[in-house]
């Protein structure tokens, strides 16, 4: 006869579920009105949106150090609450983006906020836990509601790069399942600590079947963090999405693949089995160098955006190979400041976003369109030149310092190599970040008309552009407190 | 006087953010107004310097990431003096000959942001500030050379600018490791420039940080066989970009090596100096070949450029009191030389159109002025005694004789080889009959040309004959650090070498 199974209330911890269960509420209250009325506009549900969000940041801020709740699956630690913090102040920053001066459907059903907050629900549940069960309903609640997300965009690019996007998510998560079952088979834990603990007393053994799980978790997370060769995907998605959304989800989604890899990864690198480290390397270094030379040929900005994602991907991702706390530090002021970058360019193509394909049969945002931009919108030239040389790392814009960090951490723990590595690859991305430059500022234009570029733009994204070009340039002052915060979190976590 | 360092690297900064508000039409005036009074505040730095103290003064210390020791810390001594006030006089000149008419309010914001990342350059004391600036003054310059260049112009500017780059990423790895080697040495993080001079490095790391900030170096001087962005450069840039790029562009690199590669590296410097002296040696005299062979006017000055700067590394080289001393003099004289030459190409080209040799002849009897100043310039360049040009060299080459008097005689075939090309240039460009219709009504230098030009004219005489007040101030420098390297020299054979160069012949 089973136990009857008394769980004190208290026990519970529920505090700990706060954040998520204010987003939740926020999607179901949505939901609720749009049964009501279907009079309201954009607008109401856009602001509506970022109010759930705030309140969800502020009950974050809450928190402070470890805590377990919710029959210990959740886990708020250090990174979980930084990692959080960024989900939900770039989907702040993003969400007025719908708020464009043209309209579209997507924006208009109250569907896609509804799934909007669904999908940070996702997100802040995939970061705050090491149960290999909840990371999985946190990963596929947020990657379902991000599908259907991009596939409201109801273009025939939109409908391709959701059901792309679904199937190789699909295949993604036969690969988590297939990894979280090989190690509770070897561990009989579904939980990171425990398996780590489990693992460590036998040493490691038997080495091909951690191998495998270790191989079948890199196919699954790799997909999320578009690592290569499991990037196929990045460039349709993007250029299928609406810019909003895809430079969305150049950083949420990533951010919380990190934090997972985070977990899992810096255990078995602390196994001190080479091997493990080394197929990490390989594909830290394969991601970088092979998006950077791809994008290196690409002839439309979206794609070389998509492309230079999963180069930035690979970057970040040495810090997790590096594994002190200064290179987890780096990963996530590498991603701050890169989320601030990537807002302003992906806004900027979005602002520009014309009904037709005016300049190319095939793209909307060939390099060709910017030609001549200095002569016909100066402040946009500039500005989109700023967001570009901060993307390639020219000092002293903002991911400059994020690189400097990482670099100086990979130096610092005797990866030099690496280091050169990532060196050399700044320099390839230079060239294909240029080429915008140079289409703009040093091409004669194509056409004159101003119209033509600003047929999206509005308050909103003026003010998007606006606050992110400043944090771009200003972010000098920003590191010191930056990493203060950020190394005070981490440290709480032990990581 | 505490805060000028700031004061003189940013006020172009501010001026040039501002000056979106100015109107086309006044833009060229707010632009030579603003580089005046920029110029006048390296003066009043000048006069406040102290000439008879040798460390850094006016130091500015604020400390912006303490994580990483990145602070914002300034100073100037005898060193980097002169070329602030360099970076800010060929600014202004260059803006005094400025007659570009199309979106000249862009090009004059660029070079007002370009002037702040040259003085940034030599003022920083912070090697991550010094980075900053160093990479940043990319950007501008791409804009000038691309923008306003000739037919090929972006090929050209996107030549320079990956270069340049590539070279320099490879340096903040470098930066990077030293910041991690004095960590680890003293316990503290620091970039900053004073502390890094006193960390005695061990012979093989040296060898590896060395490789790191030559090739940055190498690449933006430019020395063989990486020289190949600037002749496109300078031959699409327009006259005001190869006016900057030649006369202060360039001199980062040798100020580079002058600043970082001597007093942080000693022994791997004495270690390469014979192979790098080959480089130079081969950089002279190649370059003045193809400089003969060209029949572009301003290619040939550019090729000379490219010979002199072989001298300049010679010189630096020659690790003593006077190598050192006359290449940074000769950094500032042909800066000024560099300037002007290309500034006179640009007349000419103003006028014509065209800038191949053979289409010009007898151009001394239409024009007798620009003849004159143009005569002027290169027996400065070609280094004739009592101008400008001889001072530089003639210390250059009598350092480095102390090294190796084989090598000094092959650099000193240069020499000649440069009056060789030069005077043929004056030759088939201004004696003789006019041949060519075209060039028998030319006018004369006008007012705004000449205003430009003489100033420069006067400070090749004035410094040719009398250098001595820029000398002093830099042999003091120069001196102390040379001291300072002979004391952090690790082997036996580099501390041998400093005392052999630094001594006369038959006694101490």
């Amino acid at each position: 006869m089973l136990e009857p199974i008394s769980i004190d209330f208290a026990a519970l911890n529920i505090t700990t579920l706060l954040p998520m269960i204010i987003t939740i509420v926020g999607a179901l209250v949505i939901i609720c009105i749009d049964l009501m009325t279907k009079e309201l506009s954009r607008s109401f549900y856009t602001v509506l949106t970022m109010l759930f969000i705030l309140l969800s940041l502020g009950t974050v801020f809450g928190f402070n150090g470890y805590s377990r709740g919710f029959f210990d699956v959740v886990l708020v630690d250090g990174i979980a609450l930084i990692a959080q913090i960024i989900i939900l102040v770039t989907s702040f920053l993003f969400i007025p983006l719908a708020l464009g001066k043209r309209r579209f459907q997507e924006f208009a059903m109250a569907e896609f906020y509804a799934l909007f907050l669904f999908m940070i629900a996702g997100f802040q549940f995939m970061v705050s836990s090491d149960n290999f069960i909840l990371i999985f309903i946190g990963l596929e609640t947020a990657s379902l509601s991000l599908y259907t997300m991009i596939a409201m965009h109801n273009r025939a690019k939109a409908h391709e790069a959701a059901i792309k996007y679904f199937a190789m998510g699909a295949l993604a998560a036969g690969f988590y399942v297939m990894s979280a079952l090989i190690f509770y088979a070897l561990t009989g834990s579904i939980e990171i600590h425990q398996i780590a603990q489990t693992l460590q007393a036998r040493s490691f053994e038997p080495l091909v079947a951690i191998l495998a799980g270790t191989v079948f978790m890199i196919g699954a997370l790799g997909f999320k963090l578009s690592m290569v060769p499991f990037h196929t995907w990045t460039p349709d998605v993007y250029e299928g999405s609406s810019s909003a959304l895809a430079g969305y989800m150049s950083i949420v989604p990533k951010i919380a693949g990190f934090v997972v890899a985070i977990r899992l990864f810096e255990m078995l690198i602390d196994s001190g089995v080479v091997w493990l480290e080394n197929i990490l390397y390989i594909c830290v270094v394969l991601t970088m160098t092979f998006g950077n030379i791809v994008a290196l040929v690409q002839e439309d900005v979206k794609r070389m955006l998509a492309f230079s994602s999963i180069a930035h991907a690979g970057f970040v991702l040495s810090a997790v190979l590096i594994g002190t706390t200064e290179a987890n530090a780096g990963l996530f002021l590498y991603w701050i400041l890169f989320m601030f970058a990537n807002l302003g360019a992906f806004t900027m193509l979005w602002a520009t976003r014309h009904r037709k394909n005016l300049w190319d049969n095939r793209y909307q945002h060939p390099f060709t369109k910017f030609s001549g931009m200095i002569k016909i919108m100066p402040a946009y030239a500039v500005v989109m030149g700023i967001f570009m040389f901060a993307l390639a790392g020219m000092p002293p814009f903002s991911v400059f310092w994020g690189k400097l960090y990482l670099m100086s951490t990979a130096v610092n723990n005797g990866f030099v190599i690496l280091a050169i590595i990532m060196a050399l690859n700044s320099a390839i991305a230079i060239y294909y970040y240029m080429k915008l430059v140079v289409y703009m500022f040093l091409k004669e234009p194509i056409s004159t008309d101003k119209d033509a570029y600003s047929s999206n733009i509005s308050i909103a994204l003026k003010v998007i552009i606006g606050f992110s070009v400043v944090i771009t340039t200003i972010s000098i002052v920003m590191i010191e407190p930056l990493l203060e915060i950020i190394l005070n979190y981490i440290t709480l976590s032990g990581f | 006087m505490d805060y000028i360092l700031s004061l003189i690297i940013f006020f172009p900064l501010v001026a040039g953010i501002l000056g979106f508000l100015v109107s086309q039409n006044s833009i060229r005036i707010y632009g030579i107004s603003v580089a005046f009074i920029e110029f006048m505040l390296t003066i009043i730095l000048w006069i406040g310097f102290n000439g008879n103290t040798d460390g850094f003064q006016f130091v500015e210390h604020v400390t912006v990431i303490s994580h990483f020791g990145m602070n914002y810390h300034l100073g100037v001594d005898g060193i980097s003096l002169f070329l602030v006030i360099l970076s800010t006089f060929m600014t202004m000149i260059a803006l005094i000959g400025l007659n570009i008419k199309k979106d000249v309010k862009n090009l004059i914001i660029s070079v007002l942001l370009l002037e702040m990342t040259m003085v940034g350059v030599f003022l920083s004391l912070d090697v991550i500030l010094f980075y900053l600036f160093w990479e940043f003054s990319l950007i501008p310059m791409l804009y000038i050379i691309g923008a306003w260049g000739s037919d090929k112009r972006i090929y050209a500017a996107i030549k320079f600018f990956l270069y340049t780059f590539a070279g320099s990423i490879l340096m903040l790895v470098g930066i990077l490791y030293m910041g991690y080697l004095y960590h680890a040495t003293a316990g503290v993080w620091s970039f900053s420039i004073p502390d890094w001079q006193l960390l005695i490095l061990p012979f093989n790391t040296q060898l590896w940080l060395f490789g790191a900030f030559f090739l940055a170096f190498a690449i933006k001087v430019p020395m063989f066989p990486f020289h190949t962005w600037l002749p496109y450069a300078h031959g699409q840039a327009p006259t005001i970009g190869s006016v900057i790029l030649a006369s202060v562009l360039l001199k980062m690199g040798t100020y580079g090596m002058v600043r970082f590669l001597l007093p942080l590296f000693p022994d791997a410097t004495i270690y390469f100096v014979i192979p790098i002296a080959i480089i130079a040696v081969i950089m002279v005299i190649y370059a003045a070949m193809i400089a003969y062979a060209q029949e572009d006017m301003k290619q040939v000055i550019a090729y000379s450029s490219i010979s002199h700067m072989g001298i300049i590394i010679l010189g630096i080289f020659a690790i003593n009191a006077e190598g050192v001393t006359g290449s940074i003099f000769f950094m500032i004289s042909h800066g000024i030389v560099s300037g002007a030459l290309f500034m006179l190409v640009g007349c000419i080209y103003d006028r014509r159109h065209t800038k191949k040799i053979s289409e010009f002849g007898g151009l001394a009897i239409s024009m007798p002025t620009f003849a004159t100043i143009y005569g002027v310039m290169l027996m400065a360049s070609v280094g004739l005694p009592l101008t400008i040009g001889f001072v530089g060299e003639f210390l250059s080459l009598i350092g480095f004789y102390k090294v190796s008097w084989i090598l000094t005689l092959l650099a000193g075939t240069g020499i000649i080889l440069g009056a060789i090309y030069m005077l043929s240039l004056y030759k088939r460009s201004f004696f003789g009959e006019i041949t060519n219709e075209k060039n028998r009504n030319l006018k004369d230098l006008n007012g705004r040309e000449l205003a430009a030009l003489i100033p420069l004219v006067v400070l090749v005489l004035v410094l040719g004959i009398y250098p001595k007040p820029l000398l002093e101030p830099i042999d003091f420098s120069v001196k102390k650090m040379i001291v300072l390297m002979e004391k952090k020299a690790v082997t036996q054979e580099a501390k041998e070498f400093i005392v052999k160069v630094n001594s006369i012949e038959g006694g101490l």
